[in-house]
């Protein structure tokens, strides 16, 4: 069986939100609720500014899962991982634990109280009948079972955002950095993991001389 | 030389910090290396990857709108759910072996009688307002801490029982009582401090009291005054300590919609957790007293009525005062609404 990951490549990504607007039309996502979100680092910064996309990244042992006090998530055998809203209480426990801010709550009744949670499904649908209109309503589109990949991923016009098998992701990403610039081995070959310096600065071409502080 | 004022000190160290805040806003640590590492090693991106599990950075910036949607990685999401382990299984110990120490405790030692035989004058301890209040407190502690406990430990005792969908309802109701009837309790446990305050306050002989356990080995006669140092323990740590701090913990959790961060609310989560596992361990030792451990002292709460002996028995200096302001007979009226009560109850 595959194992499905989600993977954004910051040297692509280039913040058009496209992936944002993907999800929510597809799967009808209410206002308030933000299922996948990009966030630009050091926005502005020239030399430095860097964008991600994230949502749920459907951990091996996720968080979410171990502290739900009604115990409501499930692995599916792809390595997605689904909730079934009709058990969630909506304490907001799984949103205090996952790293990425994925859960997300709809305003229900008074005082900001939370509604059921929701969350990335990986396109997955929930605990319902496949594309029943039940789990529509509840989870959006399971186009997983019908043979696509996540709207966000296939939607992203610059292939940043990819998901599927992560043998395959895994091999797209590696081949990408192997090429980039020809300098594949530069970034995390030898000279990164043991400090001397490359090619790209010609400057510290010439051998350390022996002795000589680093 | 002269030292400088403290307040200037702190100022000057305030005025500073805003600098320095300012300064490194104006473009991170790691946007200035990442900005370096570009030049001597191209497409690595190592200190923005550092950068991630930050998010108060202005210039890390996203469309979604809401508290924290800028930070990409919170690491303090595992802490909380290491934390919670942690006083999740001790706290269920606490939880299990006090009530059994309690058990212990009356199966050897009984509950204190009274001594002498009932005068059948009766001394009114609890006004009908400080019942109201103490009752309104009572009841809704039962119901805040059920739920509570069935939210924490529901998961490990009652689904495998339940099963799941029954369990959820379950939870979903103790979620929405937790939620509704926690201010109720907060508003009631103001109106209780202040009520029993005055009472509350240390006086020298309740240091003989704590030092003799007011005589609950030795059943020695140990006088105290309205409420024994014991009570005030209790007043002072429990309700007053315990009950402010799962108060306020507890609104920043009830109240989500104040833009309070994740780390507030799950510092807030463990606080609330353990505060109120130490209110209920306490709590236990207080219903015990209150009722099966002492004979008479339930009925003074129901019906807030006493009798002569045991207001001689167990609060000999509120005794003592209170027929000095009021002789026996004087009391007729209320002595008979209490001796009625008693007949009641
Ligand atoms: S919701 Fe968060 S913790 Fe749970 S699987 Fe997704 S990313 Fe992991
Ligand atoms: S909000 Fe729902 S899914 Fe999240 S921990 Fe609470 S009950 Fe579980």
């Amino acid at each position: 069986m595959a194992r499905m990951k989600f993977l954004c490549d910051a040297e692509r990504c280039i913040e058009c939100n496209g992936c944002v607007t993907a999800c929510k039309q597809e799967h009808e996502v209410p206002w308030g609720v933000n299922r996948r979100r990009v966030v630009t680092l050091n926005d502005g910064v020239a030399g430095a500014e860097k964008s991600l996309s994230v949502a749920c990244m459907h951990c091996s042992d996720a968080p979410c899962m171990s502290v739900c006090p009604v115990d409501c998530f499930y692995t599916t055998t792809e390595g997605v991982v689904l909730h079934d809203k009709d058990q969630c209480i909506g304490c907001g426990y799984c949103f205090y634990a996952c790293p990425f801010g994925a859960p997300q709550f709809p305003q229900d009744g008074a005082f900001g109280m939370r509604g059921k949670m929701d969350k990335c499904t990986f396109c997955a649908g929930g605990p319902e009948a496949d594309n029943s209109p039940e789990e529509f309503r509840k989870y959006g589109r399971n186009r997983l079972a019908e043979g696509k990949l996540p709207a966000c991923a296939e939607m992203c016009a610059t292939k940043a955002l990819l998901g599927g098998d992560a043998d395959e992701v895994a091999n797209i990403f590696r081949d990408r950095v192997m090429n980039r610039d020809g300098k594949g081995a530069s970034v995390f070959g030898w000279a990164t993991a043991y400090g001397k310096q490359d090619k790209a600065a010609p400057a510290a071409q010439s051998a350390p001389k022996p002795g000589a502080k680093p | 030389m002269m030292r400088s004022h403290p307040t200037q000190w702190l100022l000057s160290v305030f005025v500073t910090v805003l600098l320095c805040c300012g300064v490194s806003h104006a473009q991170s640590d790691g946007a200035r290396q990442q900005i370096q590492r570009q030049q001597t090693q191209p497409g690595n991106n190592a200190p923005v990857w550092r950068e991630v599990r930050g998010g108060d950075n202005p210039y890390q910036t996203t469309q979604v709108r809401g508290p924290e949607s800028a930070v990409l990685i919170q690491s303090g999401g595992e802490t909380w759910r290491q934390t919670r382990r942690v006083f999740t299984y001790y706290g269920g110990w606490v939880l299990t072996i006090v009530p059994l120490l309690i058990a212990l405790f009356y199966w050897r030692k009984g509950a204190i009688r009274l001594k002498g035989k009932p005068t059948g004058r009766s001394v009114q301890r609890f006004s009908s307002w400080q019942r109201m209040v103490h009752w309104t407190v009572a009841i809704t502690f039962c119901l805040l801490a059920l739920s509570g406990l069935i939210m924490l430990f529901g998961k490990y005792i009652m689904m495998p029982v339940f099963g799941r969908t029954l369990f959820s309802w379950i939870a979903v109701l103790c979620k929405n009582l937790h939620n509704f009837v926690g201010p109720v309790f907060a508003f009631a446990l103001m109106l209780m401090i202040l009520t029993f305050i005055r009472d509350n306050l240390p006086k020298a002989h309740d240091i003989k009291w704590l030092a003799k356990l007011g005589g609950m080995l030795s059943g020695e006669h140990v006088p105290s005054g309205r409420f024994n140092a014991g009570e005030k323990v209790w007043f002072w740590i429990g309700v007053l300590l315990l009950g402010v701090v799962v108060s306020i913990t507890g609104f920043i959790l009830d109240f989500p919609n104040f833009a309070q961060v994740r780390a507030t609310m799950q510092l807030a989560s463990v606080v609330h957790a353990v505060a109120a596992m130490a209110f209920i361990a306490l709590f236990l030792g207080h219903v015990y007293m209150g009722t099966i451990g002492t004979e008479g002292a339930y009925r003074a709460m129901r019906t807030g009525a006493v009798d002569e002996t045991w207001a001689k028995e167990h609060h000999e200096y509120w005794f003592d005062e209170v027929s000095r302001a009021q002789p026996a007979p004087a009391r007729g009226a209320q002595g008979d609404f209490g001796a009625a009560a008693i007949k009641q109850g």
